[in-house]
């Protein structure tokens, strides 16, 4: 064939914008190209369905949108469970199986689809490995493509080797603090005083760096000799300090540390200083361990370690979302982590309060905490469950708990964990419970289900054991195990109340973005996979309380192919992913940490598979509102 | 006196083998304009010329694209440049973006337009606004070939507001329906890349061509006169 014309090159290039085809080389993409057929559907027309047979062609959609619907008897609206956009190909299943397909595709607005014949897909997957890769791990590639990239993104704060291998302008901070070489050396020790730094540079007026004066100088040069405060800096500081441009490595940096045995380095760019480097920044770098860490925690016997802990708690993670770990992962190691901590606070406070020392008690973890999927900005949410043995009285051991609640809550918030501002903390009198106060209370929302009643059991029914008599916990379980699947008409309110808040997949856009142009991964994202996942397991008396593990369980007694679990799983852990990136790149921009994410700063394929996650929590919707009747 | 030569010059002299060529596409049988759309073969055409005066100016660039079978077939396509031995201006370059040294470099026109017959075959030909398309084709042919191109056409210029008679008013150009069926462009004012838009339009209208039963490009001839005894009453 002669030379590919300019709309082989203009297809070819379209395409190379989407996932795989971004990944193919331009050879196999350019014989793709030449063997493309472009075909039309208007609005409501089917490209593929079952009655079909045989399936001809590949398809991938120019521009438009396809609505797969997975039962034709049912086609409405309700009934698309996908949505395929501009550089989506379908369907893979079928013909790589060389079956007919399952679903009912069909455009859902007028669309234009290169199709490519059959054979020629197979000849394709055949020379092309990339293409051969994307078809037979489909969602599993996308994800592991996307954990590329944020590996990729984030080596410069990884692990100790990679983060020595970042450039000095990725360390560097703040601007030094510098000052003439003539000033004389009581205003100097004051600055370096009242702001609290170890050194003090001395430029010019052209900012050219002239020498240094450390505190470890202060000694040696001030304080022995008894100098004379007035004495100018420059004639006490070192000259010639040494100099590394930013582009240089840290590992350079801490070469030349090593070798002159000093302290401080400074960056220099162009003659002029920008930037100052202290061997502690080059420690800081380091990772923290988390055996090392949880061995802090556990010897910790004041709250001032405690803080320290909770910091190198969040560094780690941070740390650990750079190296591409899985959320499933992170969150387990955060939550575990914050499990020691609060266990470690708790432990403290029994020490000093010998009332409550006497109670039977259980420290509850609740929310999102309770299902071990704790991120980064994760407030406090917790309660007291307590046996009452006879001859005693609830309130009268409700009234020590409480202080001593409210203690674990405040040092808690020393920690970095917010107060609840809906005083969802055992320090509530509402919350601080004997296990039969807990029955009736809970007992009373699965009969009434007031709107309040529904929007606590989402955060109560998540409850977990923390500290003290897991039994207790146990029990409770157990109870509301056998009570909730009898109460359908709870199940069928939660239900509803769950299926208001719809995931945000637009018809004409591919995203509905609510204030700001943003979308809220939590509530959008990751609410839908927990309400129905809760729904699920209290119909199925399952007493997990993770939302992975609920699914699987759940999902195993709902007779829920395994296929579309783990489909579930991914998802969900894909937008819980998203979500802690966030709140990473939030932390070291150092802003306030939220879940809105504004859908046009994500990557192209972050943004496929946010789509993809999106259609498998509407997947998941429809289930539950069929199972309840919604 | 260009257009002296062009009418009592020295006839075009074309080698042995470009006459065969020639020949052999003359002997080709007549479009079957009978048969339906998705069992048969159309080439929608596009071309560049050095300006908008079908008398004067000249054929550059001719883009074309087979749809088969009611499908687009993208390698099915031609994008031919014809060799210019006077480059057109500034301006016109502007529009379709051929520049000088491509317009110098491109197939000299004899070739070009055996080429380009030899592509269509006897397949019907479609076009946005045909009469200007077909004036610039064949006169280039008479100039170059010697030969008076008589060929089947049908103009979406007519075809579109026969469907959408309400949507007439507003829409005239290529770029209104374009845009009234989402329909893009990778390089508006190529002449391939307009032609594959032509196409794409073609393909749109199909629905609304069905519901009128004109399924072959017969039905397209009826549906163009129509709407020209509507806008051109005699």
């Amino acid at each position: 064939m002669a030379a590919p014309n300019s709309l082989i090159l203009a297809t070819a290039e379209h395409l190379s914008r989407f996932a795989p085809f971004d990944s193919m080389t331009r050879e196999h993409l350019t014989w793709m190209a030449e063997r493309l057929k472009l075909g039309y559907y208007s609005k409501g027309e089917i490209v593929l369905s079952p009655e079909i047979g045989d399936i001809r062609n590949f398809f991938i959609i120019k521009q438009g949108e396809i609505h797969g619907e997975q039962d034709v008897v049912r086609a409405q609206d309700d009934a698309t469970w996908l949505e395929l956009h501009e550089g989506e190909c379908f369907p893979l299943g079928a013909l790589l199986s060389r079956r007919p397909v399952n679903s009912t595709y069909r455009a859902g607005v007028d669309t234009f689809c290169y199709e490519l014949a059959t054979d020629h897909f197979h000849e394709l997957l055949h020379k092309c490995p990339a293409f051969h890769d994307f078809c037979t791990r489909r969602l599993a590639n996308l994800l592991e493509q996307s954990k590329q990239v944020i590996q990729a993104q984030y080596t410069k704060s990884s692990s100790e080797q990679q983060s020595m291998t970042s450039p000095l302008s990725a360390i560097v901070r703040r601007e030094p603090v510098a000052c003439a070489p003539d000033t004389p050396m009581r205003q100097v020790l004051e600055t370096m005083n009242s702001l609290g730094i170890g050194s003090m540079v001395a430029i010019d007026t052209q900012k050219r760096p002239l020498g240094i004066f450390t505190l470890h100088d202060v000694l040696s040069r001030v304080t022995l000799p008894n100098l004379d405060l007035n004495t100018p800096l420059s004639s006490v500081m070192s000259t010639n300090p040494v100099t590394l441009p930013p582009h240089a490595l840290a590992y350079e940096a801490a070469l030349v540390m090593a070798k002159h045995g000093f302290r401080h380095i400074l960056v220099e760019e162009n003659g002029k200083l920008i930037g100052l480097l202290s061997e502690k920044d080059l420690f800081t770098l380091q990772r923290v361990g988390l055996r090392q860490l949880s061995g802090i925690i556990r010897k910790a016997d004041d709250l001032e370690t405690l803080k320290h802990a909770a910091e190198d708690i969040r560094q780690l993670a941070h740390n650990m979302l750079a190296q591409g770990i899985t959320a499933e992962q992170l969150t387990q190691i955060i939550s575990t982590l914050n499990d020691l901590l609060t266990t470690r606070i708790i432990e403290l406070e029994l020490e000093a309060d010998a009332a409550a020392r006497e109670i039977d008690f259980c420290w509850l973890a609740l929310g999102s905490e309770g299902r071990f999927e704790q991120t980064l900005n994760t407030d406090q949410d917790n309660g007291i469950l307590f046996s009452v043995p006879d001859g005693k009285d609830a309130e009268a051991l409700r009234g020590v708990m409480l202080p001593f609640a409210k203690r674990i809550n405040q040092a808690l918030a020393a920690c970095g964990f917010p107060l609840c501002n809906g005083e969802v903390m055992a320090s509530n009198p509402k919350w601080c419970l004997s296990l039969a106060e807990w029955k009736e209370t809970f007992d009373k929302w699965i009969y009434h289900g007031a709107p309040m009643d529904l929007l606590h059991s989402t955060i109560f029914f998540d409850f977990r054991p923390l500290f003290g008599n897991r039994h207790l916990a146990e029990n409770l379980r157990e109870w509301l195990g056998e009570v909730t699947p009898k109460n359908t008409r709870f199940l069928h309110q939660l239900a509803v109340n769950a299926l208001r808040n719809k995931p945000p997949l637009g018809i004409v856009r591919d995203f509905v973005t609510g204030d700001g142009h943003t979308i809220d991964l939590k509530l959008n994202g990751i609410t839908p996979f927990v309400d129905a996942a809760r729904i699920f397991s209290l119909a199925n008396a399952v007493s997990a309380t993770n939302t992975l593990q609920r699914l699987r369980e759940a999902g195993e007694k709902l007779r829920m192919s395994a296929q579309d679990i783990d489909a579930y799983c991914d998802a969900f852990l894909f937008i819980q992913l998203l979500r802690l990136r966030l709140h990473h790149e939030q932390c070291q921009a150092g802003e306030n940490l939220t879940n809105k994410v504004d859908p046009d700063t994500l990557n192209a394929l972050d943004s496929r598979i946010l789509r993809e996650a999106f259609r498998q929590a509407r997947k998941l919707q429809t289930k539950l509102a069929l199972d309840y009747q919604v | 006196m260009r257009m002296l030569t062009w009418l009592f010059g020295k006839k075009p002299k074309l080698t042995d083998q470009q006459n065969e060529r020639l020949a052999r596409w003359r002997a080709l049988p007549a479009a079957d304009i009978q048969q339906p759309m998705d069992a048969s073969r159309y080439v929608v055409v596009d071309v560049e010329t050095s300006g908008l005066n079908v008398n004067k100016d000249r054929l550059i660039a001719i883009g074309a694209i087979a749809i088969c079978n009611g499908k687009i077939a993208l390698a099915d396509s031609l994008e031919i440049v014809l060799q210019q031995n006077r480059v057109s201006d500034k301006q016109n370059i502007l529009i379709h973006g051929i520049g000088g040294t491509a317009q110098a470099e491109g197939v000299p026109p004899v070739d070009a337009l055996l080429t380009f017959l030899e592509y269509v075959g006897s397949d019907p030909l479609i076009a946005f606004h045909v009469a200007f398309d077909q004036t610039m084709i064949g006169r280039a042919m008479r100039e170059y070939l010697d030969f008076k191109l008589k060929h089947v056409w049908a103009d979406l210029a007519y075809v579109a507001p026969a469907l959408y008679p309400e949507l007439a008013r507003r829409n005239r150009s290529l770029d209104n329906w374009m845009e009234y069926f989402g329909i893009t462009n990778y390089a508006r004012h190529s002449a391939l890349a307009d032609a594959v838009a032509t196409a794409e339009l073609l393909l749109a209208l199909g629905p609304k061509l069905q519901t009128r039963q004109a399924t072959c490009f017969q039905g397209l001839r009826d549906m163009e006169r129509e709407r020209r005894r509507l806008t051109h009453p005699i």
